[in-house]
């Protein structure tokens, strides 16, 4: 029997104001089970806003269901079955590595002790040492080993790689997608370096001004939008069919539309499917670009 | 109850100055036992011998209680702050426990866990300084300093204080905690500035002086309401006539017990005090940032 599930995060109308600085503007979008979501925006756009409310970090106007239940009042229920890496720099500096596993063993009742020790003994970081003495990749690893030690529904990164070097930020990824994804886990991931994550996403959510432009998944994308790299002689004929954002490459105009009439820019040139950073650049930049 | 212990615990590895300020105290003073100059305590009657005892075990315990309430008052006002300081507070809200809780943790860890740190402190430094000093000064000021029945009333003086003082400075632990959770910088300045901003208010727009009162009691009035007479006249009593304090149980005549809980001050200080905790909570659970 096929059980229908809510979806893990159902926001409607979801508003955040700082005074008169409007940071979520009627967000509305939901995350199904078993995805990698991007949410994806440039700075300021109210990706963290977004993600203090779906953490529960913060109170907010409109309606937010994480896992069946609201966050700002449940977050203490709600981190049984989430977790997060809000930044890879918030263990504090006294905390012992073994103290850390200790504590957190002691207070949640979802943290599997003997998974943490396991990613910790691959690291080889010492037990004894401070968040302090780590470098920052190495305190990444161990906020990782932490995290993907607890069973949870969802996991929430934000900006988790900020700061880290390219071989850092790799290890990071690989871990995240070899030794923690599996069909019951969800995971949301905010970031302004979109080529550093398109691959792995199920899923992506623009958001721009505090508001969402684009939520979609990848195999959609494929279907939705289609890009074409003309010549300059055929410009005219390919911008009759409302391209949606323009780019110059090469001595060529790559052109972005969304569900296009195939037949009429047939010939025109080549075809391809837009790439997230791509979409996300002619998305949010419009057709006046 | 789990939580709350690995939370104390947490306590104890960020703020290692619990335990090494009352150890380097104790460690001080046991200095001064081996190589101070004990023979200069005279006592060369027994009822000398009482106030010779009654002081040693005061100055003992006078110390290490102004140390720790100076100590608890910061440790109330940094660490909320310190949380999100250095954003620390993003991983301990990762995990499933409540503002509520880790608020309740802290307040605990000021007002009992602290205070008990250093009551313990206190007892084994006064055991090991009077052995010091009996093995090596004469048997007349060793003798005195071996009281049992004096013992035992600084016990019951410790523990009442203790309790008392949770219940009386509730409302200025509540304040540091909500100045913890709630400044930018500088915690220690913001803690002083409203106060300071409301008396000066009063003075000038309406001429009356009903807030530094008020203050003025919380701060200083304490002894008033928790005890007979002042400490003071305990000690002199003793000395004047050594049998005036003879048991244990007569300390009970200077403890106020009665008085203190039936003090409507009491009360309505206890009151303020968990309505600025639960603003400490409601802060706690809206501000990550500094």
């Amino acid at each position: 029997m096929r059980v229908i599930m809510p979806a893990l995060i159902e926001a409607r109308d979801l508003t955040k104001k700082y005074g008169a600085h409007v940071a979520l503007d009627r967000a509305s979008f939901s995350v199904g089970d078993g995805r990698i979501v991007g949410l994806i925006g440039p700075n300021g756009a109210g990706k963290t806003s977004a993600l203090r409310a779906i953490l529960g970090l913060t109170a907010y106007e409109g309606q937010l269901r994480v896992l069946g239940r609201e966050p700002f009042r449940d977050r203490t229920a709600l981190m049984q079955d989430a977790s997060f890496i809000a930044d890879v720099a918030v263990l504090p500096g006294w905390l012992r590595v073994d103290n850390a596993v200790d504590f957190v063993a002691g207070v949640h009742p979802r943290f599997r002790r003997d998974r943490a020790a396991a990613l910790l003994a691959k690291t080889g970081i010492a037990g004894t040492r401070r968040m302090r003495q780590l470098s920052k990749g190495m305190k990444t690893q161990v906020h990782l080993a932490l995290t993907m030690a607890i069973d949870a529904k969802l996991l929430v990164l934000d900006e988790p790689t900020l700061g880290l070097d390219i071989l850092a930020r790799r290890a990071f990824y690989d871990a995240l997608v070899n030794d923690y994804m599996d069909e019951t886990r969800t995971i949301l991931i905010t970031t302004h370096q979109v080529e550093e994550v398109e691959n792995l996403l199920t899923d992506v959510l623009f958001i721009d001004k505090g508001r969402i432009v684009l939520d979609s998944s990848l195999d959609d994308i494929a279907v939705r939008y289609t890009a074409i790299a003309v010549a300059a002689d055929q410009i005219d004929a390919a911008r009759a069919q409302k391209p949606f954002h323009e780019r110059r490459l090469l001595g060529k105009t790559v052109l972005y539309y969304e569900h296009p009439d195939m037949a009429k820019l047939a010939g025109l040139g080549e075809f391809h499917t837009p790439s997230v950073s791509d979409l996300f650049v002619a998305k949010l930049s419009g057709a006046a670009a | 109850m789990n939580t709350y212990i690995w939370l104390v615990r947490r306590e104890f590895w960020e703020n290692r100055a619990i335990w090494v300020i009352p150890l380097a105290i104790g460690a001080f003073m046991l200095l001064c036992a081996l190589f101070g100059r004990p023979d200069l305590m005279v006592a060369s009657s027994a009822a000398l011998g009482r106030t010779v005892g009654q002081a040693f075990l005061g100055a003992v315990g006078a110390t290490f209680f102004a140390v720790m309430s100076i100590y608890a008052a910061w440790y109330l006002l940094d660490c909320l702050y310190a949380d999100r300081k250095d954003r620390s507070v993003l991983f301990w809200k990762s995990l499933p426990i409540s503002d509520a809780t880790t608020v309740l943790s802290k307040l605990a860890t000021a007002v009992i866990v602290i205070p008990a740190v250093y009551f313990a402190a206190a007892d084994l430094t006064s055991l090991l300084m009077a052995f010091i000093i009996s093995v090596r000064a004469s048997s007349i000021v060793g003798g005195a300093l071996w009281q049992a029945d004096l013992w035992l009333q600084f016990q019951v003086l410790w523990l009442y204080l203790i309790l008392t003082t949770a219940i009386w400075y509730l409302p200025v632990a509540g304040y540091l905690l909500v100045i913890s959770s709630w400044a930018q910088r500088a915690v220690t300045l913001w803690s002083i500035l409203p106060p300071l901003a409301l008396i000066l208010g009063e003075r000038w727009f309406f001429g009356t002086h009903v807030i530094a009162h008020q203050l003025g009691v919380r701060l200083f009035g304490f002894s008033d309401v928790a005890f007979n007479a002042n400490l003071a006249s305990w000690a002199s009593a003793a000395a004047a006539d050594h049998d005036a304090v003879r048991t244990p149980a007569d300390i009970w005549s200077f403890l106020d017990f009665a008085g203190f809980f039936s003090s409507m001050a009491t009360w309505a200080g206890a009151a303020a005090g968990a309505a600025l905790i639960v603003g400490a909570i409601q802060l706690r659970m809206r501000r990550t940032e500094l």
